[in-house]
């Protein structure tokens, strides 16, 4: 049945997407020329002769993983608020399965999309930058410990546009959190900030991936472990706060409307 | 058999810091094959009912339970319901109806083969296979309407809660609509109907529950309430105007005249009168029959046309009376 639904939401979620070709392709040139343009200023600054070495592919890399997260928040959050509006939000919770369920498993057919997407952009990265980077499939495993934060993150803030309804400045907001998260090299910090790093949300697993994908090295297992531990924390977090935001709406009657 | 069992239902939403009461204390019981017109003004607390019955609101007290499971423990409670709620079309608008239908099967619990089957078999019926691949969002207001009839059945629900299901259909659409209804309902579901245009109320319904101030303020077979509210007056249209004589013979029955038309209040004195009228050419008799608009704004306040002419009538009578006297 779970099977089933998957399915659904998988083919649900491509045919709406490629109906509709140019807002794809707008968000693909826009997150990419927004790069370039950040990428062109800091060698302007850095001035002509000088190499950036593993650092460019870093900031890259935190770039994708900024982008990917994005499109993931606005995919869930606009996803619950146009079906608020459109009325189809309250027949997913007159399914059987359950609301949270058929928006997790929503969430997993979607990833297809977030992930194709995001390799796209971070093709053109590369192509643009001049940069090579590594894929070792070791990086599936700090990858998915990210993705686990980010879709916790996620149902954080779609337990609250459940509740408000509006949460685009909210949105806006977390681009630069998420910015700040994803692409500061917090796992070349030392001491206690190292530490406090290592709490929030999907840093340990960024951290670990530039460290695949950047720098050439091997798979920290420690370190690793602390990222899975992390982002189920945040995706539990994210899903009972979900849980408890579907009942307090129900409560209020407030699951229309906008 | 009861598909639906509403009992003791209240909600309270806080504004501006108070509680507001929508729904006071509302039973409701719907059996299989019948169709409850839920009727009220705007506010009094029909879509809230609705909405709790669906598990979509919590009620604050109150308990509901759809063929004997209480849909807000048992999820699987809601495989029994099929709904089409207020003031949208409850659809992808980038999906086909093809598309939809097997999205919701699926949701509903159905496998993709039997969804798409489902899907088939009700754009057939309901007209819509030559649309079947047309987006949402291309389709006509009515069309878009009758897709969400299709999707609220695709798991063959035993209860269908039909919330303004003709709101903004043009004449002939609502049409249509109305006569998928009538043919829904007698497949043996049990349909929670609201509308605003009592006279579709009044032409489907089995029963009427009529909700004002958040509570039921009556709740009667369609049939009886409109029995219930209806005079006993005769009125006899004439082709011709009445001579003198006849004129005097019928103030003497109790009967008033109002152009070419006789009003007669005691019904058994109808033979005597056409007996009188005879042989003038008649243009139509009819009884005073109540419809469910009348009932429905003297009972929520409103007043009918329909109701003001009885009473104008009433009056008359009284006054003619007294002159006679």
């Amino acid at each position: 049945m779970m099977f089933h639904l998957f399915v659904a939401e998988f083919k649900r979620s491509w045919i709406q997407l490629l109906r509709y070709p140019t807002e794809v392709i707008s968000a693909i040139v826009v997150t990419t020329i927004v790069f370039y343009g950040l990428f062109l200023s800091a060698r302007y600054v850095a001035g002509p002769g000088v190499q950036f070495g593993d650092r460019m592919e870093s900031i890259i890399i935190g770039y994708a993983l900024w982008s990917l997260a994005m499109f993931i928040m606005a995919d869930i959050t606009g996803g619950l608020q146009r079906e608020a509006q459109t009325g189809t939000l309250e027949q997913i919770f007159i399914s059987p399965f359950g609301a949270p369920k058929v928006f997790l498993v929503r969430a997993l057919a979607g990833l297809t999309i977030q992930v194709a997407l995001n390799l796209v952009i971070l093709v053109i990265l590369m192509v643009l930058t001049g940069t090579r980077l590594a894929f070792p499939p070791m990086l599936l495993l700090p990858f998915v410990s990210i993705l686990m934060g980010v879709y916790g993150l996620a149902f954080i803030l779609g337990s609250i546009a459940l509740r408000v309804k509006q949460v685009q400045q909210l949105l806006g907001i977390c681009q630069f959190v998420f910015l700040f998260l994803l692409t500061v090299p917090v796992e070349s910090w030392a001491g206690s900030f190292k530490f406090f790093a290592m709490l929030l949300p999907m840093v340990p697993g960024a951290g670990l991936l530039r460290d695949l994908m950047a720098r050439d090295q091997t798979l920290n297992v420690g370190l690793w472990a602390i990222a899975l531990v992390n982002g189920f924390v945040y995706l539990a977090l994210g899903l009972l706060l979900f849980r408890y935001a579907e009942r307090e709406t129900k409560r209020q009657g407030k699951l229309a409307g906008y | 058999m009861l598909v639906l069992h509403a009992q003791g239902l209240q909600k309270s939403y806080r504004y501006q810091g108070k509680p507001i009461a929508a729904v006071k204390q509302v039973s409701l019981a719907i059996a299989a094959g019948e169709v409850l017109a839920f009727l009220g003004p705007n506010g009094a607390g029909k879509t809230t009912t609705i909405k709790m019955i669906a598990g979509l609101v919590l009620p604050d007290v109150g308990t509901v339970e759809i063929l004997g499971r209480d849909p807000y423990r048992h999820t699987a409670a809601l495989r029994s319901i099929g709904a089409v709620l207020e003031g949208n079309r409850n659809l992808y608008w980038r999906l086909s109806a093809e598309e939809n239908l097997d999205y919701f099967g699926v949701l509903r619990g159905l496998s993709p083969r039997v969804a798409h089957q489902r899907g088939l078999a009700l754009l057939e019926r309901f007209d819509l296979m030559s649309k079947r691949r047309t987006v949402v969002q291309a389709l006509s207001r009515g069309m878009q309407q009758k897709l969400a009839l299709a999707v609220a059945l695709i798991h063959d629900p035993p209860l269908l809660l039909l919330d303004e299901p003709t709101l903004g259909l043009d004449v002939e659409a609502t049409q249509h609509v109305k006569a998928l209804i009538r043919e829904i309902a007698q497949e043996g579901r049990a349909i929670l109907l609201t509308t605003h245009q009592l006279d579709i109320a009044e032409e489907l319904s089995d029963r009427v529950a009529i909700i004002n101030q958040g509570e039921i303020i009556v709740e009667e077979s369609t049939e009886e309430l409109i029995r219930q509210f209806s005079g006993t007056t005769y009125s006899v249209a004439l082709e011709v105007p009445l001579d003198g004589d006849r004129h005097s013979k019928i103030e003497r029955l109790g009967g008033t005249i109002e152009g070419n038309t006789v009003y007669l209040y005691d019904p058994s004195m109808l033979y005597d009168l056409l007996d009188i009228l005879k042989p003038l050419p008649l243009l139509r008799i009819e009884k005073d029959d109540a419809n469910l608009t009348e009932i429905f704004l003297k009972l929520t306040g409103g007043r009918g046309k329909g109701e003001e002419e009885r009473e104008k009538r009433e009056e008359g009578r009284v006054k003619d009376q007294q002159r006679l006297e």
